[in-house]
């Protein structure tokens, strides 16, 4: 039993708070299924940065959620970044974070874990942490804090966080959390310190402790890392589970009692993708592909249906319309959810599925709306990403979702690819004019009204244990010429609209995603200089960034739009992400030819090299 | 199969929105394997309205809905199925059918009571509360600055205020029981009495408020004025 607790926020207090905050919802709990417990030990703060409306729709929080929950003593509680109004209310109050299931302050936790889902979050963490009274730095943090941990896809580059995090998880969490909870536990029991704490962590298979390695810069770049003990591991590996039919889900799901932005069942069919994208991080660092057997997924949707009350279930993964079993997965989900009138969605498909039966199915349940990401204007564009779809693929798919009554069709594109060329713009333009054309051309009785054929556009930002880890980022100028050109290549074609993401969010993003240990720095002056929800584009405050890159004698200029040599030393190549190096040196070379590599479902590319046999059963 | 019913909500669940309540509503009866009936088209939906919304914030003791379900289901049955399904800070207190005809809940509306609590900056006397109030309600005109679509414009809220008593006050706390209109065209919000009450004491702080009952016009089993 826990004898702390005095610490918890009072009620009236939390009136206080919670009336002066435009969104109080977020900072409530009680949702149907939250966890409560009487008798626990170990307190384990589950912490997102950013609001609870994102925060809790992210699939890996839930499932850690459930898998630390399961463990007999240990209490995981919700944190979620507080919006400026309710950091402002805290400060004026005096009062710390709190977590949402019991209230209490996170310097009361024994681990505090941040799940890092994209850069952009980055100086939330140091609200949270300042608003907790937790110093930033792990060196200033003695054995009374908490232990302060971060894991999530961002961390196979984990360098620009490592003065901040006393541990970096690498890769999937659902046995690497609770290794790590028992060993902390251990610890605390036997009462060492923290340095032997962290001697025995570095020790399990997916730890990274970054003080045990000491970056050295030459000439103001990046030379190499210098381990500081022979324990540690040269490069610590990313975890894999290898069994995912078997592994933990989400179990009872909670469910909000606000909404937010993924509102529904969520099931996960596979973990990773083999399709090989070459600027598509996902793709690489949760590799290789495991898939769960469809028993499992309609078990599981059935069960997160009835415990949840939610009436639309989401099957999730990087690629769903790849699930080997899809075809016969699908009519079964769909008619068993039918009669509950609850509809099924599938996030991604591929426009080169056989989409056309599913498509009908899936319209008569409920009709969402239809997205495909060819994601370049050309063929030579898509061959260099090798994203291996054709524009036949694009324009059957449309033409049978507009025969199916669909009368509204998104299309994702990033612009600023590696070797893009003006004529690789424009082709944008005319893939939309010929999805535009599929539309119009279909007799009137046979296609709806109120045509849209939206573009949307990113900025592509190379990223780790990509192919493309070595690009220059275009600069933003380029990326505001090339988007006026987009523009004005859409004039005239019916029904077109275009969305650009505002590419200067993009240039931040790329040099955090490239970074090395040296942005830890820029990161808590840029904190202090006032940054916060710096993807949103309201908060953002590019000045800031600056100042705080000048006050560390760098500029983002180096880390966003420097083409690095191959071969030459890169910051994230301490940890192991799996994919090698040589596999990637291979794949960069193919693009610049635009050469294609097959999916490895055909035949194993070597991605992982000597590893391959111990951990891909593709 | 009409069942018309009302739920509590308290503290824990105050600062959810009417949105969230209905969301919460729908996914409760389907947690307990109601037997939901549908409107029919592209998207059906549950067939379940509310008399009338409740601000953020504000408490409840009797929040009335009508739910229409494709099997009979008795009052008692949903008052034990929804119950085991509803989360901490809401949970049904009435139920019963509704006869054939009955019109709907936001038509039978005409009133709606509430407790508020003033937590004022500087001590209010019983005397001085008791005064405010009588203040109010002898005027004929009670002016309070109200947001409308097309901006703050200043209306008079006297009529839209059936009865008002000081019930007590103690150091920063002050509590008046209120009796306001409330049809689906609108009426006195507590939020407005709150301003005029803060004004007439001459004091400022924040309020909470709870609704102690809606008031519907009808022969039925309805609380009525």
């Amino acid at each position: 039993m826990h004898s702390e607790g005095t610490n918890l926020l009072n009620s009236f207090t939390a009136d206080v708070l919670l009336s002066r905050v435009e969104k109080p919802a977020r900072y409530i709990g009680g949702e149907w299924n939250m966890e409560r417990k009487e008798a626990y030990d170990f307190r384990f703060a589950l912490c997102f940065p950013d609001v609870y409306e994102i925060g809790m729709s992210h699939l890996g929080s839930r499932i850690l959620y459930r898998v630390l929950n399961d463990m007999d003593g240990v209490y995981c509680e919700r944190c979620f970044a507080p919006w400026t109004d309710m950091e402002q209310a805290l400060r004026d109050f005096n009062e710390p974070l709190f977590t949402l299931e019991t209230k209490s302050p996170l310097k009361d936790f024994d681990i505090v874990g941040f799940s890092l889902l994209y850069e952009m979050c980055y100086t939330n963490v140091l609200t949270m942490l300042d608003l907790s009274g937790i110093p930033f730095r792990a060196a200033d943090r003695d054995e009374s804090y908490p232990l302060i941990v971060a894991g999530g896809p961002c961390t196979v580059n984990p360098e620009p966080i490592a003065e901040i995090m006393d541990v970096i998880l690498l890769g999937d969490g659902e046995e690497l959390e609770p290794e790590l909870v028992d060993c902390v536990r251990t610890a605390k029991r036997e009462g060492v310190s923290k340095r032997e704490l962290l001697e025995r962590l570095s020790k399990i298979e997916g730890v990274y402790v970054p003080s045990f390695y000491e970056p050295v810069y030459e000439n103001g770049r990046y030379e190499r890392m210098e381990r500081k003990n022979d324990f540690a591991p040269e490069h610590p590996r990313r975890r894999v589970v290898r069994d995912l039919d078997a592994a933990k889900y989400i179990g009872r799901q909670l469910v909000p009692h606000m909404q937010i932005v993924h509102d529904r069942v969520a099931v996960e069919v596979m973990r990773g993708c083999t399709r090989g994208c070459r600027f598509c991080q996902a793709g690489y660092i949760y590799r290789p592909v495991r898939e769960r057997t469809k028993e499992t997924l309609l078990s599981q949707t059935r069960e997160l249906v009835e415990c949840t009350g939610y009436d639309e279930v989401s099957l999730l993964s990087l690629s769903t319309g790849d699930y080997s079993e899809l075809h016969e997965l699908l009519p079964r989900i769909i008619d068993d959810m039918a009669s509950q009138k609850v509809s099924v969605s599938l996030p991604s498909l591929r426009i080169d599925s056989l989409l056309k039966d599913d498509l009908e199915k899936m319209q008569t349940v409920r009709k969402g709306g239809l997205t495909f990401a060819p994601e370049a204007g050309t063929q030579r564009m898509r061959d260099v990403i090798n994203k291996n779809v054709t524009e036949e693929d694009l324009l059957r798919a449309v033409t049978d979702a507009f025969t199916a009554g669909w009368c509204g069709v998104k299309l994702y594109f990033m612009i600023g690819l590696p070797t893009e060329t003006d004529e690789d713009i424009v082709g944008i333009a005319e893939l939309a004019r010929k999805v535009s054309n599929a539309f119009y051309r279909l007799p009137k009785d046979k296609r709806g009204s109120g045509f849209r054929v939206t573009v949307s556009v990113s900025t592509f930002v190379p990223k780790p244990w990509t192919a493309f880890q070595w690009c220059a980022q275009d600069r933003q100028e380029e990326i505001v010429r090339k988007q006026q050109l987009l523009k004005a290549a859409l004039k005239g074609v019916r029904g077109a609209e275009l969305h650009c993401h505002p590419s200067v969010l993009s240039v931040l993003e790329a040099v955090f995603s490239r970074g090395d240990r040296r942005l830890s720095s820029v990161l808590i002056d840029a904190y202090r200089l006032g940054c916060r929800f710096d993807s949103w584009a309201e908060h953002f405050k590019p000045d800031a960034w600056t100042e705080a890159f000048e006050r560390n004698g760098l500029t983002m200029d180096e880390y966003a739009h420097r083409e690095r040599e191959v071969g030459e030393p890169l910051p994230w190549e301490t940890v192991d992400a799996l994919v090698t190096e040589s596999y990637l040196k291979r794949e960069w070379a193919k693009a610049q030819l635009a050469r294609t590599t097959k999916d490895c479902r055909q035949g194993c590319n070597g991605c992982f090299g000597e590893h391959c046999e111990d951990y891909c059963r593709v | 199969m009409k069942i018309i019913a009302a739920f509590e909500k308290t503290k824990e669940l105050s600062y959810t929105s009417h949105l969230d309540v209905q969301r919460t509503l729908q996914r409760a009866f389907r947690r307990a394997s109601l037997p939901l009936a549908f409107s029919k088209g592209f998207n059906p939906h549950p067939k379940l309205s509310f008399a009338t919304a409740l601000a953020t914030g504000y408490t409840s003791s009797g929040e009335w809905i009508e739910v229409e379900f494709s099997e009979p289901v008795t009052p008692e049955q949903f008052l034990e199925r929804a119950n085991a399904a509803m989360p901490n800070g809401m949970r049904f207190v009435d139920a019963f059918v509704a006869d054939d005809g009955f019109t709907t809940l936001s038509k039978l509306l005409v009133a709606a009571k509430y407790l508020i609590t003033l937590h004022t900056e500087a001590p209010v006397t019983q005397e001085a509360l008791k005064a405010a109030v009588d203040a109010i309600m002898g005027s004929d005109e009670v002016i309070v600055e109200k947001k409308t679509k097309s901006g703050v414009k200043p209306a008079n809220i006297r009529p839209e205020i059936l009865e008002a008593e000081a019930v007590s006050a103690s150091d920063r706390t002050a509590v008046v029981a209120v009796v306001g209109t409330l049809t689906a065209a609108g009426g006195l919000r507590a939020e407005t009495f709150a301003r005029a009450l803060f004004e007439r004491l001459a004091l400022v702080g924040r309020f909470t408020a709870h609704r102690t009952a809606l008031c519907f016009d009808c022969a039925e089993r309805l609380p009525r004025l």
